[in-house]
């Protein structure tokens, strides 16, 4: 028993424990039991336990299956359970009592407690309000005084200030007598922000009294501060470093710091106006030194140290000024660049007055030395590029300048042939010494220019190996502008350019039709000279040295083009050529025209010699003569006589043939006379008289003397002649025919054209009856020995 | 002329110098020319062009006095025309009709209508006012300015006015401006003059020497051409006289006649001294910056010249437009050749 006492002992603990959490918590023992209930067909004895257990079920199992001692057993132990049961019922109530009457305990006591807690509340309440009502009666009692020690305080510290500014001037006084000029400016800027607030609170009224004895030492104290650090930043034996300071100080003190360095700069513009006028003898003296640089010119080089220095001078100015003005570059700059500009005015000065390129290249020189100067000084100043842009320009003035000096050359030796005609000049070859001047003047001047540029090349300097691109171009460009110029020149010389814009300035008074014809003859030579000489010389010298290197563009070209230039005056040479032809054939027709109209040919009397139109129509030829002899090629003989031979034989048949009918023309009717005209015209080679003009002095004599017949002829057409008109003009053109085979090249057309004088004469004549030839002859040789004596 | 000429050719007997478009003509194209000899008896023919311009036809041949320096048809009767004419030293000038029946008479007659008598020198030239009818007539000699009043119907003419150009200045020829019928153009040895018809006075002049022929513009108002011995042909504006609008070359020798197309701006007929016809056409030059371009760049400007007609044996002194087709004139040389050429394969093509 004592063993299953143990056991049943645990088993009812447990069941206690069930039975008090399925009273608890009533759902969890119905899940655990429900298989129960479904088993109960099959129950066993252990469904005692269970909730769906049925007693009669129950009993009636037991009955059966069991014996009677089994039940007698069962049934002592199930009354002991039973008991068991009934006392742990008991001892469940009696605890759960017990809990539940502390539980009542306890809540009344809490009734009892709260009771009393409402009182003591109001109480409280009551209080906190006294304990407040005190506190602001404190405060409000405390604040008046409290404000008031405030105020205290303030004056304290005020009072304090101003026994600092009150000492500030004996204590500025002592730095600055011990030169702590740091100090010194520290105290007063620390003494400036009282100032400031006296003077901000100066309307308040309360402060005046204090602040008024102010002013006076804050003035005393800027001039007293003042004036040694402006003096030491002007004084140059400062050093630089000490300078920079003072400025730094002046710039802490609010000094106004830009006026101070206005006037610094001033003083620099000033020295650099000095340094300008001093430069100009400079420039020279430069130049001598590089032309003689053996001699060592004393007073030279002394100048040109004395430049040197003036330009260390400046650029150490400029160092220290950069080093004492923190913002000043770009006015440096300015200066530095105005300095630059100077020296090229000056350079600009000396190109105009016609200097050589080797006075140029010192000048350069000079420029670009002073300019690295400046550069290594200030080095953000981009000096070089501006003094390379400044150069460019220089030296393409210069090269316009120098073109348009040789212009002015050329012009020089026309007006100077000019004023030989003018003056009447006794000389042997006037012409052939102008056009020899002239020719001189553009050749050997365009040589001389090209050399001297040349030289701008070969300078070694890094400026101008720079520029020398932009030189080789500017040379092309500028020779190809100079021969438009002189195309232009010339037009305007001979009265050919009606503009009247264009400067006139060349030609000194000389209106533009009164040019001599000899002059004309000149310019078109000079055309000619140019297109075949000149231009070939200088393409070959440009080509070869000033070429290659060009920095302008591929799509323009080269800018100087001998071939437009040569087609330019290759057709000036041909049209001044006719410029001449035309005046000169212009006055010959002028004595025709007189000598036609003036008589009157009807009434006209017998021939007694031969007319003395005839020697003023030769002094002409021979006046042409000589001008194109002077200067006008001899052309190629054999090669005209070949060409002409063929012509002069038709022309001797068909002045065979004229002849004939001359003689026949007494008995024959005019009519026919003009049939065979023509039918000797029909079968005759016609006769070329205006070929065109070569450039030789046969083939201009030629031209203007086939003019002046056929004009001849013209005018004859215009008169009607007796016979003894007829006869003076057979006569006259007899004579014309055996002299003016000497002076003319193409014999065959000027008998062709005297010949057609004669039969105009015919045809216009009344009575054409010829003079005998004895006659004829006796007049023409007694004129021919008059000429001749 | 008889071998690679274009022209249609027409010979007169003689020389000839003169040669005029019959403007009243309508209906055909045709040219009067009057002959220049000396000793045999002066001829006008009367020329029409065949209808298909391949043949110059002589619808008329008239004998005339006298040696004939000057003709011009009358620009509204086809019939009438005038002459300036001279025997040995005297000369004389004339208005004359062509008979009705020429066509059925075996030696026709003309028929004067007027002399113009009343010349004391040389007379130059008769000028017709060229665009329509007017009862007016120019006549120039040596010294004098004459405005004749005609009436054709009654056969009279009467000195209106008369001016002295002033004795040092020979007057050689003239022109009368086709848009105003009160302006006259007149050369002289250094100038030529411009004169109003009303006032009988010189209005303005152009100081240019040696000018030898002159023609206005038919097209263009105030534009005149002339032609100089030696300096070829200028073109003028005669609001600016100061300096020419425009310059041709001329001829190799002296530029004697010029003559603008009636038709087409800018179209120059020249003839020379040099045995050739030149035709020109002068690019409108509207302002001076042309005249500027000209002048520099002579040898980039466009060719004025468009041919030259150079089938000629002697000097031509005259040519004329046909006014009925514009496209075609005649010129004449001193041998008294007439060649009839058309201008269309020389023109630039648009």
């Amino acid at each position: 028993m004592g063993v299953e006492d143990g056991e049943p002992l645990d088993e009812k603990a447990k069941r206690m424990r069930d039975l008090l959490s399925s009273f608890y918590s009533p759902d969890l023992p119905s899940a655990s039991l429900r298989p129960n209930a479904s088993f109960s067909r099959f129950a066993t004895l252990d469904t005692i336990n269970a909730t769906s257990f049925d007693a009669d079920h129950y009993m009636n199992l037991l009955v059966q299956k069991a014996n009677l001692e089994e039940l007698l057993k069962k049934h002592v132990e199930m009354a002991s359970e039973i008991k068991n049961l009934d006392t742990d019922l008991q001892t469940l109530v009696y605890e759960n009592y017990n809990k539940f009457i502390s539980a009542t305990d306890a809540i009344k006591r809490m009734k009892n407690n709260i009771n009393g807690m409402e009182a003591k509340m109001e109480q409280l309440t009551e209080k906190m309000m006294s304990v407040q009502s005190r506190s602001d009666g404190v405060n409000t009692s405390l604040l008046a005084k409290r404000e008031h020690v405030e105020k205290l305080h303030c004056t304290r510290n005020l009072l304090r200030k101003v026994q600092f500014i009150y000492d500030l001037p004996t204590r500025l006084e002592k730095c600055i007598k011990s030169e702590a000029y740091a100090d010194a400016v520290k105290f007063y800027t620390g003494a400036m922000p009282i100032f400031k607030l006296s003077g901000r609170k100066e309307p308040s009224g309360r402060y005046r009294s204090v602040s008024e004895p102010w002013n006076p030492v804050d003035i005393d104290d800027d001039r007293v501060l003042y004036h040694p650090l402006s003096g030491k930043v002007f004084s140059d034996s400062e050093s630089i470093k000490a300078r920079a300071e003072a400025v730094m100080l002046l710039n802490q003190l609010n000094f106004p710091v830009e006026t101070l360095k206005l006037k610094l700069f001033e003083k620099l513009e000033q020295f650099l106006l000095d340094l300008h006028l001093e430069y100009k003898d400079l420039k020279d003296a430069s130049a001598d030194v590089n032309e003689l640089p053996n001699q060592g010119n004393v007073n030279v080089s002394a100048s040109a140290a004395a430049h040197e220095a003036s330009i260390h001078e400046f650029a150490e100015a400029l160092r220290a000024y950069r080093v004492i003005f923190l913002h000043s570059e770009p006015q440096l700059f300015k200066l530095a660049q105005d300095l630059v500009m100077k020296e090229f005015e000056a350079a600009h000065q000396q190109i105009k007055k016609q200097l050589c390129s080797a006075d140029l290249l010192a000048i350069l020189r000079v420029i670009w030395t002073d300019v690295l100067l400046l550069d290594k000084v200030l080095p953000g100043a981009a000096l070089p590029d501006f003094t390379m842009q400044a150069a460019l320009i220089a030296v393409k003035d210069y090269i316009t300048c120098a073109l348009s000096h040789l212009l002015l050359d050329i012009s020089d030796a026309f007006s100077k042939i000019l004023g030989m005609q003018k003056e009447g000049t006794e000389e042997v070859h006037p012409l052939q010494t102008a056009f020899e001047a002239s020719k001189k003047a553009v050749i050997q001047g365009s040589m001389d220019v090209l050399l001297d540029f040349h030289h701008l090349l070969n300078e070694n300097s890094e400026l101008l190996l720079k520029l020398r691109g932009f030189t080789m171009d500017w040379v092309q460009e500028g020779f190809q502008n100079f021969f438009r110029k002189v195309h232009n020149y010339f037009l305007l010389l001979c009265g050919k350019s009606n503009s009247a814009s264009q400067d006139r300035n060349l030609i000194e008074g000389v209106p533009g039709d009164k040019v001599p014809a000899g002059l004309v003859l000149v310019v078109a030579q000079l055309c000619h000279f140019i297109e075949n000489s000149a231009i070939p010389r200088i393409t070959e010298e440009i080509a070869s040295s000033f070429s290659g290197g060009g920095v302008r563009g591929f799509e323009y070209g080269p800018a100087f083009v001998p071939a437009e230039i040569c087609c330019t005056f290759r057709a000036d040479g041909e049209m001044f050529l006719h410029l001449y032809i035309k005046m000169r054939t212009q006055r010959i027709a002028v004595i025709l025209k007189k000598r036609f109209t003036t008589p009157n040919w009807v009434k006209h009397k017998e021939p007694r010699e031969v007319h003395m139109f005839v020697d003023l129509l030769l002094q002409e030829f021979e006046a042409i003569g000589a001008e194109a002899k002077q200067i006008l090629p001899q052309g190629l003989h054999h090669k005209h006589h070949r060409t002409d031979s063929n012509g002069s034989t038709t022309s001797s048949r068909g002045s065979t043939l004229r002849d004939s009918r001359m003689s026949r023309s007494n008995t024959q009717k005019a009519r026919s006379q003009l049939l065979e005209a023509h039918l000797a015209k029909l079968f005759k080679q016609k006769m070329e008289i205006f070929t065109k003009t070569e450039n030789t002095q046969e083939s201009v004599i030629t031209t203007i003397l086939k003019l002046s017949l056929k004009s001849l002829q013209e005018l004859v057409r215009f008169q009607t002649f007796n016979r003894s008109g007829f006869q003076q003009i057979q006569l006259d053109i007899q004579f014309l025919k055996s002299t003016l085979k000497d002076i003319a090249e193409d014999e065959a057309a000027v008998d062709f054209l005297l010949d057609e004088v004669i039969e105009a004469t015919t045809e216009r004549c009344l009575d054409p009856v010829p003079l005998e030839p004895p006659i004829l002859d006796r007049l023409v040789n007694a004129k021919l020995t008059k000429t001749s004596q | 002329m008889q071998g690679g000429s274009t022209g249609v050719g027409y010979g007169l007997k003689y020389q000839a110098r003169c040669i005029s478009d019959v403007k009243a003509d309508t209906d055909h194209t045709s040219f009067l020319t009057g002959t220049l000899s000396l000793k045999e008896e002066n001829e006008v023919h009367l020329i029409r062009l065949s209808s298909g311009g391949t043949e110059l036809i002589c619808e008329g041949l008239f004998s005339h006095p006298n040696e004939i320096w000057d003709l011009a048809s009358c620009p509204f009767d086809q019939r009438i025309f005038s002459t300036v004419f001279s025997s040995g030293e005297s000369y004389g000038a004339a208005i004359w009709q062509i008979p009705e029946l020429y066509g059925q008479l075996n030696s026709p007659q003309l028929e004067r209508i007027a002399s113009l008598d009343a010349h004391s020198s040389k007379i130059k030239c008769v000028l017709w006012w060229p665009t329509g009818r007017h009862d007016k007539l120019v006549s120039i000699d040596e010294q004098n300015l004459f405005l004749w009043s005609i009436d054709t119907s009654k056969k009279t003419a009467q000195v209106q006015s008369q001016q002295s150009a002033g004795m040092l200045h020979y007057l050689s020829g003239g022109a009368w401006d086709a848009h105003d019928v009160n302006a006259v153009a007149l050369t002289c040895e250094s100038s030529v003059q411009l004169w109003d018809l009303r006032t009988m006075k010189t209005t303005n002049s152009i100081q240019h020497a040696h000018v030898r022929n002159v023609d206005y513009d038919t097209k263009k108002k105030y534009m005149l051409v002339t032609a100089e011995d030696e300096s070829g042909i200028h073109i003028w504006d005669l609001r600016k006289p100061k300096f020419p609008v425009s310059e041709l070359p001329g001829h190799s020798h002296w530029t004697w006649t010029v003559k603008c197309n009636p038709e087409y701006e800018g179209l120059i007929l020249s003839a020379g001294t040099d045995s050739a016809v030149n035709l020109w056409l002068v690019p409108p030059t509207s302002d001076d910056s042309a005249l500027d371009s000209l002048v520099e760049s002579p040898t980039r400007r466009v060719e004025p010249l468009l041919h030259s007609y150079t089938d000629y044996e002697d000097s031509v002194y005259d040519l004329a437009w046909s006014s009925r087709e514009p496209w075609i004139f005649a010129s004449l040389s001193y041998d008294g050749r007439v060649v009839v050429e058309s201008i269309k394969p020389h023109l630039p093509k648009k």
